[in-house]
């Protein structure tokens, strides 16, 4: 009797594992470098159409804010999926961390700078000088715009360098000529306010200029790769379905609706705006497949980081960049 | 008093230390997410004598703003020590306005100031204010009897002895809300560095924190634990030598 007791539970205490080890390796965390906007559009349309689901995944998508770090939580197993910046990633790496890099979600790097009409238009990096340039220390901005006066001999004499932070007060007062933002979110959102003022804006684009810093990109762990390489299948071909359908200028107003369930802060007209932007940085031409990694961006990533010593020993990035088929 | 604030704050740095790399050996984290011993000792060496001066600078700012509140709470505090409408009114204002989370304002702050050394300053002095006003204002407004009785009925009761004698009979609570409002003051002006400053070790633990740098957050908070231990070890000094002055085994001169 007591044998058969024991048994039971034997099976039962199996069967309770199995289930469990079952159900962990098909649910995952899946955490956003920012918060729910149209600049995350595919992530969310990938998840309001069910396209996880239909790949047999249950995927948790995390708002991700300045504070929330998806290399961290990789490590800390909060998280199995997450979106890094390229710089965030090197920094890692440098630090040993055991991280791959499996898409790329911008093509082109939504941070750039903004700056009004009615000053020269900066054609050559040579235009820089004498002006008023916005900065966020410490950010990845600074290490652009640093290589950028590298590239055109440009000292810190040459140029104002002012400290921004979130706050468009200073732009605004045109105390700062040029000022650092997202393209997509922020740049939309200058650019309308000011457009309401009566007045009109360049962007200036580093990756016009020859600086390839790269941006967003989907990381996942080595131990997530190893042990669960049909799951990062999965969940990748998921992703990027729903990126590609959420670009698609067919699909724009499914699009903004799923966008709109969760970023109540923007008006229609600047979602929709920012959608525009987004799909330029995504998906700049039809024949750019969304998620390819550019290798040679990321390499010249590397090299700025190094130079502006920002890491410590190279990292041989190309060996973290895996571009799933 | 200086000695024993270093040694509790070593002690309390030390454990969180190795709270924080049992973590990380338990959970085999990288140097990314909890910073090793060797990374923190080199971070440490690269950036100390740049956080020095930025906690420095930090300490100037937060005891400015607490001379500033200092000033401030005992002006309002001796006004609102009486029972007269005044004194109520002060009182309930007061009690109000410190329920309400003042580091909530330092954005409105920020955008009306912008950036820099005034912000800094009025948010540090907004901090610490407030619990200092009501500590002021509580021993202000409480009689001490004993003393003061005999100088009502003789009729040589002026507001400034009144002061002076709620002042001295309360001196060691009087030094330990100073003493603590150091770190209050302390706290604000980080807190207004992180929002609104290009200076400062709140400035500089904003930037770490955007390259996830850990190690160099740890030192920060190092030099910031050292020095304000000295700051307040510093004040607790002053505060035992002014009680030793005006003691009244020493004359009683104060009276």
């Amino acid at each position: 009797m007591r044998k058969s007791i024991f048994s039971i539970l034997f099976f039962l205490l199996v069967f309770v594992f199995a289930a469990q080890s079952f159900a962990k390796a098909s649910q995952v965390n899946y955490r956003l470098k920012w918060l729910f906007n149209t600049s995350v559009a595919g992530d969310i349309y990938a998840d309001a159409k069910g396209y996880f689901k239909d790949a047999g995944l249950k995927v948790t998508v995390k708002e991700g804010s300045p504070e929330k770090n998806a290399i961290n939580e990789l490590e800390l197993r909060y998280a199995d999926f997450g979106v890094a910046s390229a710089d965030q990633v090197i920094r890692a790496l440098d630090k040993g961390a055991e991280i791959f890099v499996i898409a790329q979600l911008f093509q082109v790097n939504p941070m750039q700078w903004i700056y009004r009409r009615d000053k020269p238009e900066i054609k050559t990096l040579q235009d820089l000088r004498g002006r008023n340039i916005g900065i966020t220390f410490g950010g990845n901005d600074e290490t652009i715009m640093n290589t950028l006066f590298a590239k055109a001999d440009i000292t810190k004499k040459d140029v104002i360098i002012t400290g921004v932070r979130f706050d468009f007060t200073p732009f605004f007062k045109r105390k700062v000529d040029v000022w650092p933002v997202y393209r997509n979110s922020q740049g939309v959102i200058l650019k309308d306010r000011l457009a309401r003022e009566g007045e009109d804006v360049y962007f200036f684009n580093p990756a016009d200029f020859g600086v390839n810093f790269v941006a967003n990109s989907v990381i996942t762990s080595q131990a997530m790769l190893k042990k669960s390489p049909d799951i990062v299948e999965k969940f990748l071909n998921a992703l990027l379905k729903g990126w590609e359908a959420a670009m698609d200028p067919a699909n724009e107003a499914h699009t903004l609706e799923v966008v709109k369930k969760l970023d109540k802060g923007n008006k229609d007209v600047i979602r929709k705006k920012q959608l525009n932007a987004t799909r330029s940085l995504i998906k700049p031409s039809a024949s750019v497949k969304i998620g390819t990694i550019n290798m040679e961006a990321w390499k010249q990533t590397e090299e700025m980081m190094l130079k502006e010593k920002q890491i410590k020993k190279p990292v041989n990035i190309t060996t973290r960049l895996i571009q799933i088929k | 008093m200086l000695f024993r604030r270093i040694y509790q704050f070593l002690i309390v740095y030390i454990i969180g230390i190795l709270l924080l790399l049992m973590i990380k050996t338990g959970l085999s984290l990288s140097d990314y997410v909890i910073p090793g011993v060797a990374l923190i000792v080199e971070t440490a060496g690269e950036v100390t004598k740049e956080y020095f001066f930025d906690v420095l600078n930090t300490l100037s700012v937060a005891v400015l703003g607490q001379a500033l509140s200092i000033a401030l709470a005992f002006t309002i505090g001796i006004a609102g020590r009486k029972s007269s409408w005044v004194g109520s009114f002060i009182k309930v204002t007061a009690y109000n306005i410190q329920a309400y989370p003042i580091v909530a304002l330092a954005p409105i702050i920020f955008i009306l100031l912008g950036d820099g050394f005034i912000t800094r300053l009025l948010i540090a002095s907004m901090i610490c204010y407030f619990p200092l006003l009501l500590s002021v204002l509580g021993i202000m407004a409480t009689p001490v009897e004993d003393i003061e009785h005999f100088y009502n009925v003789t009729g040589r009761m002026r507001w400034q002895l009144e002061v002076k004698i709620r002042a001295f009979e309360n001196l060691s609570k009087l030094t330990t809300v100073i003493s603590g409002s150091a770190t209050l003051a302390m706290a604000g002006t980080i807190v207004g560095e992180f929002i609104a400053a290009n200076a400062g070790i709140g400035y500089s633990i904003r930037i770490a924190l955007y390259q996830s740098d850990l190690a160099k957050i740890l030192v920060a908070l190092f030099m910031i634990g050292i020095i304000i231990s000295i700051y307040q070890g510093f004040l607790e000094t002053i505060g035992e030598q002014i009680k030793t002055k005006w003691s009244i085994s020493n004359g009683g001169e104060v009276l």
